[in-house]
């Protein structure tokens, strides 16, 4: 068996195969970037694969050791980093804890407290090498028994609301609730193997997720909790932390961060609401450097203070979905005549200000690798009440219910406006986000957001696969799920990509989804800030920013 | 697409004639009023002072707009036409040539049309909900007042006990989704609604209890009509299907009815204990009345004006609070174009764009200050008296 | 008197475990508690780890029980470990203890806060305090302003200064803060550019002219009209009476009547409502806060209600309750000292 090295650059034959490609303009450069990556190609190679020059990111200065950078972002209770359920909580405790992999605003995976990792050609074996220089803010190395500990908590289904099970795959043992034995070994200090079942291509991207941050082994004797267990690896250490107020930083005092020098003296986040007229005060009076994320009606204004502006495209998305365990959504006609009474476009417009990239009615987005296109359906509201009068419905009052965050509130509010406007019955519920995802899987017609994941097929496994623990539509469709599963298996995307038209097909003819729109995200700096970026996945990293004036 | 715009006369000519049954009203209005005025009583002598006619006016003007809501507005207040999001005051939409006298909201909503519907919201409601306290503050207020005591003691504390109580933690706790689930908001609607049929069965019991023939038709009336009702508003199993109301209304409703109710109570109460020390009180108890009679016939009566001056002003505060329930996102649909909501969705924006900020604002605000001249007008007139 | 201040305590006392159970039966309500239960996992968890975070953490004991263990009657218990069997702290961001311990209100302890993850003590008296800087402020300029409009308006009844400003007073009263802050931020803070329309900074950097002011101007606001409005009343009558008029005829000028003689008298209505001033003030707290992001009490008591934080919402009701009624106690015990008329039974 073969195994390709990340950095080894030495790739498989089909990621050879699949270079030529994208030079034959038959492959997405994106997909090509983020797939190499997987399969061994630093990013260099990838890029050199593909006859491009790798992007340098700029360093238009030398770097100013000293000051306190302050960003503008919610602070949300801190939680233990597996039950982590908003980019936010991780945020707040990632510049101290840190990811295995890094996934780059190139759409590529870097290693990160990894130095190397190694897949073998059919997905199922994976060797995860750590770097040796990493050392915790206590003075203990980061070791392979580390990294079989946080395995281990990952892998635990007994705590309640743990993400990360879902996202261990066959690592978990699904009688037992817990690792599966023998699945991860150590091989040396640095080294753990790990063993799955079935192939498994989203095994490296779900390492690079949020709540995927590593704990010190002492970190559940005090209770989980990162104020109390303070020991990170990254490059500050955590000073206070304030819920709804601020969390400070400063640097870590014995300067041993694998990743270099840092250069910042510490950083802060602040919280300042959810009123983004707060931010704007704040970036006037110059109370924070940065912000977390610039809502999409903010741009101009923000634009407007001589800030510089960051966007990052996104597969972050919301549906309004149907459950087809209630009447009349079990009718497919009535929810293609959803479908078909609502202008995706217009729904963007209003929604987030156009702020992103118009949606199929299906989940796999433009930038993921396997994304087929499908032909545009476009709004047809006789053929919706045509439909709707068919199957004996056309007189049911919708009910479409969305949590109050804003985006959420107004795109339910503009996909219930085309309805009516199309005379489809329809009333809005929005419910406080802390009640509306007590039910979430249950309610019969209803918007639920989606976060980025790198591949499209891991939203997909995760949420339309019959009887999956997040199915909220309730839909189960034989054809799909193979055709799915013969995907998930499929290691080169363009003999994937000929499964996955049919399965964004199956989809998006099942009408049990309007996904309107894909999002773009932005947020906003002071000039003097360097390297603060955009991530797609909404992480912010710290560790290599510096600020000008100091 | 470049919008065209109406000039600010424009704006205010179109605004004028949107409001014609409004106008035509008014004036029919006045125009009897005054030439009725001596034989109207208190209302008619509201006439006299300046204060009175302008509070009179307004009260009257979101009163007809809010009848006339349907015809007044130039969009279906829910309506999203997506190029005029955002758009400034004057905005003419493209495709039907009306305009957007207002502006658009960012949802790109007719905020005129929003804010008149929105009047339709807070004048059912608020007066409604008013009346029902008003009901339950005095079915409890007179006994406290008028035997004192035990009564009075544990009656006052039940009331402190909610006056105590932060407005805002009580309308959380109250109006979240959630407590739909539980029968919290029927149990109290249906003691709430309750009230009224008792108290109108007992008015009437207490006043014709000697002459049948008056007392059982009332009576008959006040049950079938109160069942009526209840079975509506409870239960919504209204048989004729003109009486129902959403679950989230009847909450907030039985929150607000519930958050008042106290302070009309202590008025109440405090009014009986002045008004029973007087003369005609004591000569109605040794002519043998009963104590529900003297309470309801003889001090209840006497007692009205300052209680009429109290339902105006409590009308305008259940406005208020009603607002402060659509600040924050309590209860009402966040796309309904009530005042409190809209207030709310605009404020947020307010460094990007204040014109949808301002007609819910001044709307809320003027409707509030009519109510609060026409009681201090009614005020006057009463000490007059 | 001292029984009669005793007596209210008493009264006070019995309102406060009366409306603490009211506040703990409607936080323990089914949808409630699984609100608590989703802040406390993940947003997405299942119906099952919802239901065994709720029992391991106690919430599934009896209400009585729980209510006995807030209260500090019944000792609280330690959460079992069901790895080892051990006894663990329920709550480890609140230093709670591994074995049962009475440790509630009657001990001094108001519980954990859920949501800010620190004591509900740790949170709830600094924001108390922040709260207390603005209510002082409101105060320092709601007090002057509508007490000068009151006897201005009220010394010359009927005149044009009178009734332009009983006008500004009613308008002032019809203005709730969530409008009267819209329309300022509008003017100080957009237009202008003056003030900042957002109180955050307050918190973090101290308070200034530029982000504190609109604030307390928002709240003083709403309540001016309604003082002013009792001064004039109480000033009207004041200068009816007989004392005033032979001052007058004494010779007296109008000014040195007015602030010799009518002025003491005029005031002692105004000081009840003032001091009854205080349970709106908390209301008008919540608004305000939540409008201009100030982190005090009522953002506090916002954040708790929206995050079902049991502890902290117990703690909040003590709270208002208290202020409630002890601002009523010196309000009645200071009416009865300002005027010897009236006395105490």
């Amino acid at each position: 068996m073969t195994f390709f090295k990340n950095n080894g650059n030495k790739v498989p034959d089909h990621i050879h195969a699949a270079a030529e490609q994208v030079k034959a303009g038959g492959l997405d450069r994106r997909e090509f970037l983020a797939l190499a990556s997987v399969f061994g190609a630093s990013a260099a190679m990838a890029y050199g694969m593909i006859g491009l020059p790798t992007p340098a990111r700029a360093q238009d200065a030398e770097p100013t050791k000293g000051g306190v950078l302050k960003v503008q972002m919610f602070i949300k209770a801190p939680k233990d980093p597996r039950l982590a359920d908003w980019t936010e909580i991780a945020n707040t405790m990632r510049q101290s804890l840190e990811a295995l992999v890094y996934y780059t605003p190139e759409y590529t995976f870097e290693p990160y407290l990894l130095e190397s990792w190694e897949v073998n050609e059919d997905a199922t074996e994976y060797v995860m090498k750590l770097r040796p220089e990493a050392v915790w803010t206590n003075g203990d190395p980061l070791t392979a028994e580390h990294l079989m500990f946080n395995l281990t908590r990952w892998c635990d289904k007994s705590v309640e609301g743990n993400s990360m099970v879902a996202r261990m795959g066959t690592l978990v043992d699904q009688e037992t609730g817990k690792i599966r034995e023998g699945a991860a070994t150590i091989v040396d200090d640095h080294t753990v193997k790990v063993t799955l079942t079935e192939p498994d291509i989203s095994f490296i991207p779900n390492l690079a997720d949020y709540p995927c941050l590593v704990v010190h082994p002492t970190f559940d004797e005090d209770g989980s909790d990162f104020t109390r267990n303070k020991i990170g690896t990254g490059p500050f250490q955590l000073e206070s932390f304030a819920v709804g107020e601020r969390v400070v930083y400063k640097r870590r005092e014995d300067g041993k961060w694998w990743g270099g020098e840092v250069m910042l003296d510490g950083c802060e986040f602040i919280d300042y609401g959810t009123d983004p007229s707060a931010a704007v005060n704040a970036f006037e009076s110059g109370e924070v450097h940065a912000n977390y994320e610039t809502t999409p009606d903010y741009l101009d204004i923000m634009d407007g203070l001589g800030l510089e502006r960051n966007e990052a495209v996104t597969s972050i998305t919301i549906v309004a979905r149907t459950n087809v365990t209630n009447k009349p959504y079990d009718d497919q006609r009535v929810r293609n005549a959803l479908q078909l009474g609502v202008d995706n476009a217009v729904v963007m417009q209003l929604g987030v200000d156009n702020a992103g990239v118009v949606g199929e009615n299906h989940h796999v987005a433009p930038i993921h690798p396997e994304y087929v296109e499908l032909p545009k359906v476009p709004r047809d509201v006789e053929k919706a009440k045509a439909l709707l009068a068919e199957a004996g419905a056309a007189d049911f009052e919708h009910e479409l219910i969305s949590s109050d965050e804003d985006w959420h509130k107004n795109t339910g509010d503009a996909i219930a406006a085309q309805l009516r406007d199309a005379g489809i019955k329809i009333k809005r519920t929005v419910l406080p986000g802390s009640t509306f995802w007590n039910d979430w899987t249950k309610y019969p017609y209803s918007l639920t957001n989606w976060t980025m994941r790198p591949l499209g097929v891991q939203v997909l496994a995760l949420a339309y696969r019959s009887g999956e623990a997040w199915n909220e539509t309730g839909w189960s469709n034989k054809e799909f799920d193979e055709k799915l599963a013969k995907a998930l298996s499929i290691v080169d995307p363009e003999e994937r990509k000929t499964v996955m038209g049919d399965v964004e097909k199956i989809l998006q003819d099942s009408g049990i989804i309007i996904l309107p729109y894909w999002r773009k995200v932005y947020n906003h700096y002071q000039p003097v800030v360097h390297n603060y970026i955009q991530h797609p996945m909404q992480q912010v990293n710290l560790g290599k920013v510096w600020l000008e004036e100091a | 697409m470049q919008l065209e715009y109406l000039g600010i006369t424009g704006i205010v000519l179109g605004v004028l004639k949107q409001f014609w049954p409004v106008w035509l009203a008014l004036g029919l209005v006045l125009v009897v009023s005054l030439t009725f005025k001596k034989r109207l009583g208190l209302y008619g002598h509201l006439f006299d002072s300046g204060v009175g006619v302008t509070g009179i006016l307004i009260c009257l003007f979101w009163l007809f707009t809010a009848m006339f809501a349907s015809v007044i507005v130039t969009f279906d207040p829910l309506a999203q036409v997506a190029i005029m999001k955002g758009a400034l005051p004057g905005a003419v939409d493209p495709q039907s040539g009306a305009a957007y006298l207002f502006g658009g909201d960012r949802l790109a909503r007719d905020i005129f049309s929003r804010m008149v519907y929105g009047s339709r919201i807070v004048l059912i409601i608020a007066p409604a909900a008013t009346a029902f306290a008003l009901m339950v503050g005095t079915t409890l207020g007179l006994p406290a007042g008028y035997y004192g005591g035990r009564i009075d003691s544990v009656l006052s504390f039940l009331a402190n006990l909610v006056l105590a109580f932060p407005v805002i933690l009580l309308f959380y706790l109250l109006v979240t989704p959630g407590i739909m689930d539980t029968p919290i908001p029927y149990t109290l609607a249906a003691v709430f609604f309750l009230f009224p049929i008792v108290f109108f069965a007992v008015l009437f019991y207490t006043r014709f209890k000697t002459r049948p023939e008056r007392l059982y038709p009332l009576l008959g009336l006040t049950f079938v009509l109160g069942a009526w009702i209840y079975a509506g508003l409870v239960f919504d199993a209204d048989p004729l299907d003109l009486i129902s109301i959403s679950p989230n209304q009847l909450n907030i409703f039985v929150a607000v009815v519930f958050a008042s109710s106290p302070g009309v109570f202590r008025i109440v109460r405090g009014l009986v204990m002045d008004i029973k020390t007087r003369d005609y009180v004591a000569a109605a108890q040794t002519r043998g009345e009963t104590p529900w009679y003297i309470m309801l016939w003889e001090i209840l009566p006497n007692a009205r004006g300052p209680l009429i001056v109290d339902a105006c002003l409590r009308i305008g505060y259940t406005t208020i609070l009603l607002g402060t329930l659509g600040y924050f996102g309590l209860g009402l649909a966040p796309e309904s174009p009530d005042w409190g909501t809209s207030i709310k969705e605009a404020s947020r924006l307010l460094r990007a764009q204040i014109h949808p900020a301002l007609p819910p604002t001044i709307a809320l605000m003027s409707f509030v200050l009519g109510l609060n001249l026409l009681a201090d007008a009614l005020r006057e007139q009463s000490m007059k008296d | 008197m001292f029984s009669f201040i005793l007596r209210r305590l008493g009264v006070m006392v019995l309102t406060m475990f009366a409306l603490t159970v009211v506040v703990f039966f409607l936080v323990n309500l089914e949808p409630n508690l699984k609100k608590l239960a989703i802040t406390q996992t993940e947003s997405r968890a299942t119906e099952e780890q919802l239901e065994s975070w709720l029992t391991r953490n106690g919430y599934r004991q009896n209400f009585f029980v729980r209510y006995g263990q807030w209260l500090g009657v019944m000792p609280k218990q330690p959460n079992i470990d069901p790895a080892t069997g051990e006894a663990v702290p329920r709550f480890r961001f609140c230093d709670e203890p591994s074995e049962a311990a009475y440790s509630g209100l009657l001990q001094g302890e108001f519980g954990c806060s859920t949501k800010f993850r620190v004591s509900v003590a740790e949170r709830l008296f600094p924001a108390l305090g922040a709260t207390g800087i603005l209510m002082f402020w409101v105060m320092a300029v709601m007090v002057p302003i509508s007490l000068l409009i009151g006897v201005l308006a009220g010394m010359r009844e009927g005149t044009r200064t009178d009734r332009t400003l009983s006008m500004a007073s009613i308008t002032t009263t019809a203005t709730p803060e969530y409008v009267s802050g819209v329309i300022f931020t509008v003017i100080f803070a957009s237009w202008l550019g003056w003030l900042n329309g957002s109180a955050a900074s307050a918190t973090n950097t101290g308070i200034t002219f530029s982000n504190f002011t609109l604030p307390v101007m928002t709240m003083a606001i709403y309540g001016i009209g309604y003082i002013a409005r009792m001064t004039r009343a109480s000033m009207v009558e004041v200068m009816t009476q007989q004392y005033i008029r032979t001052a007058r005829l004494k010779g007296l000028s109008f000014s040195s009547v007015v602030i010799k003689h009518a002025l003491r008298n005029a005031l002692i209505a105004p000081f009840t409502v003032i001091m009854l001033q205080f349970p709106w003030l908390l209301t008008g707290v919540v608004i305000v806060e939540t409008m201009f992001r100030y982190q005090g009490f009522g953002y506090a008591l916002v954040e708790g209600a929206a995050n079902n934080d049991i502890d902290l919402l117990l703690g909040c009701s003590l709270i208002s309750v208290f202020v409630v009624l002890f601002t009523q106690l010196i309000s009645d015990i200071g009416y009865a000292y300002l005027n010897p008329r009236i006395r105490v039974q």
